[in-house]
């Protein structure tokens, strides 16, 4: 019979390290990836050679990049694999690392993704079945026209919408490791650069580079190597899933409607628990829907909520306290580990300036193209 | 030379219907389901295959969900602005394409939309592609 993974056994994260997402650079993969890896290695104080596996998230690196960079923590023969799922590479990364732990065939694995803008063609342009003018249709179009569906079916105006911007570019202002550190006002982000519809430029995630890395652990490997119990944070729950024909337009928000209730149902939590809430808002439409269809507020309310500070930091719960894709920035195969670093720096209370008050559970989501998503609970014991 | 006598960019995807008007070159499942484009990998929903997936054209017909303005495009062989369009084909299936009518964003939902073949430059020369545009009541 299938088991979810809150079924087995516990799951911790233990440690958790960025190379800070930046504007593309000269700067080597290999040391992106080595500096996130070794911070998380430092914050778990836990040496590479007990490490026992590794699951590299990278959509843009092209193939066995991630040997590469590993061989310069020195030899431990371990496994590795790379893991492609477009936007959320990186929490399938530590989707199956925590599956690795939780079934027991190894107690501490590393979840590292990694990335630098480069050209690649996507795969589903490859099928043989023709399009009509998809190669026109590029992202900040496909929610360029589910911010105007959205607007016109509930009646708000573009400005309500860029307020997103406006929060999110606020808290990666106080974000180290963000892309883009700059609090904006209502009126910079209207003004930005047209890009599609009525999406600006800075409604709209950079994609650089960077890296994020979460090494995950048993209970017996965090008592076997005197780990610092007190900072463990348990993966309550993982849930993942992709999307089924049906209504074109509505499909990121009904497959994140489903995968939310799957990982807030494996957790036992409602959606009225979580204090922390980090989500794929790479466009700012996409944080209402998805607020809307994580059950935070009714559906046409998010803006509402949004306007009285309830997904502001020491609101109800906060939204994106990272500064979400749109601020903390986009690079890929590290976004998804990312904020599962974030949702572990809120339930130690360890987030500085962004820490949500007395944060207890939060919840990291992701949407990949094709579309896949993902959502992991997190608890603080 | 006349307009009717290029032939059409992407043949597999569209015709010229009986009536003239372009038509979608569609498929519809043994289950029932409608896709579009016409393709015999495998049905999206039952996963039935081959023979079970029969062509189906679809009338160049529909209602817009949405419509937006693209302001930057990277690609030079299509230069920004262009109008983007979702539309629920009277047939069924939801399709996202180009749109030859200006559609204010607020005004877009609801409003009825057809299928035209529309002369575009390629390499050597001129073809027509598939386009929509607003029907004025």
């Amino acid at each position: 019979m299938s088991r979810r993974l809150s079924e087995l056994r516990p799951v911790y994260v233990v440690g958790i390290g960025w190379h800070r997402y930046q504007n593309p650079s000269e700067t080597s993969y290999v040391t992106l990836g080595l500096t996130a890896i070794r911070a998380a290695l430092a914050d778990a104080k836990l040496e590479w050679p007990l490490v026992e596996s590794s699951y590299i998230g990278t959509g843009l690196l092209g193939m066995a990049a991630g040997r590469a960079m590993l061989k310069h923590l020195g030899a431990s023969g371990r496994p590795l694999v790379h893991i492609e799922n477009a936007s959320a590479s990186g929490s399938a990364a530590f989707r199956h690392a925590c599956i690795e732990v939780a079934a027991g065939i190894s107690d501490v694995a590393l979840a590292i993704g990694c990335d630098k803008r480069n050209p690649v063609v996507r795969g589903f342009t490859r099928t043989g079945i023709g399009t009509l003018a998809d190669d026109a249709i590029v992202p900040f179009t496909h929610f360029a026209l589910l911010t105007n569906e959205y607007a016109a079916r509930y009646r708000v105006t573009p400005a309500d919408i860029a307020r997103v911007a406006v929060k999110n570019h606020g808290n990666g202002a106080k974000n180290p490791h963000a892309q883009r550190q700059q609090a904006r006002t209502l009126e910079e982000v209207l003004a930005g650069k047209p890009i599609s519809g009525t999406l600006t430029s800075l409604q709209c995630c950079p994609v650089g580079e960077g890296a994020a890395a979460v090494i995950v652990a048993a209970e017996d490997a965090i008592k076997r190597y005197n780990l610092d119990a007190s900072r463990a944070i348990r993966v309550a729950s993982s849930a993942a899933a992709s999307e089924r024909p049906g209504a074109a337009s509505d499909a990121d928000a009904s497959l994140t409607r489903e995968t939310i209730q799957t990982a807030l149902r494996d957790a036992q939590i409602a959606a009225t628990d979580l204090d922390v809430l980090e989500m794929h808002d790479a466009f700012t439409i996409e944080e209402l829907l998805y607020t809307e269809a994580a059950g935070l507020c009714a559906d046409g309310t998010a803006v509402h909520a949004l306007k009285d500070g309830e997904f502001d930091i020491g609101g109800r719960c906060a939204v994106s306290p990272s500064g979400g894709l749109i601020a903390m920035g986009h690079p890929i195969g590290p976004t998804g580990i990312g904020q599962i670093g974030e949702l572990t720096l809120q339930l130690r209370r360890e987030a500085g300036l962004r820490q949500q008050p007395n944060a207890r559970t939060g919840l990291a989501h992701m949407v990949g193209l094709g579309s896949v998503c993902y959502a992991h609970v997190l608890q603080r014991d | 030379m006349s307009d009717a006598s290029l032939p059409l960019l992407k043949p597999a995807l569209y015709a010229r219907g009986d009536d003239g008007k372009p038509v979608l070159l569609g498929g519809r499942c043994e289950c029932g389901h409608v896709f579009f484009p016409m393709q015999t990998f495998g049905c999206e929903r039952c996963g039935k295959f081959g023979p079970a997936l029969q062509p189906f054209s679809l009338r160049g017909s529909g209602q817009l969900r949405s419509a937006a303005t693209v302001h930057v495009h990277a690609d030079p062989s299509r230069s920004a602005p262009f109008v983007i369009g979702t539309i629920a084909l009277d047939d069924g299936p939801v399709i996202r394409t180009l749109l030859i009518s200006a559609v204010p964003d607020h005004e877009a939902p609801g409003t009825r939309v057809e299928a035209v073949l529309s002369p575009v430059e390629i390499a050597n020369g001129h073809a027509l592609d598939l386009r929509f545009r607003t029907v004025r009541s």
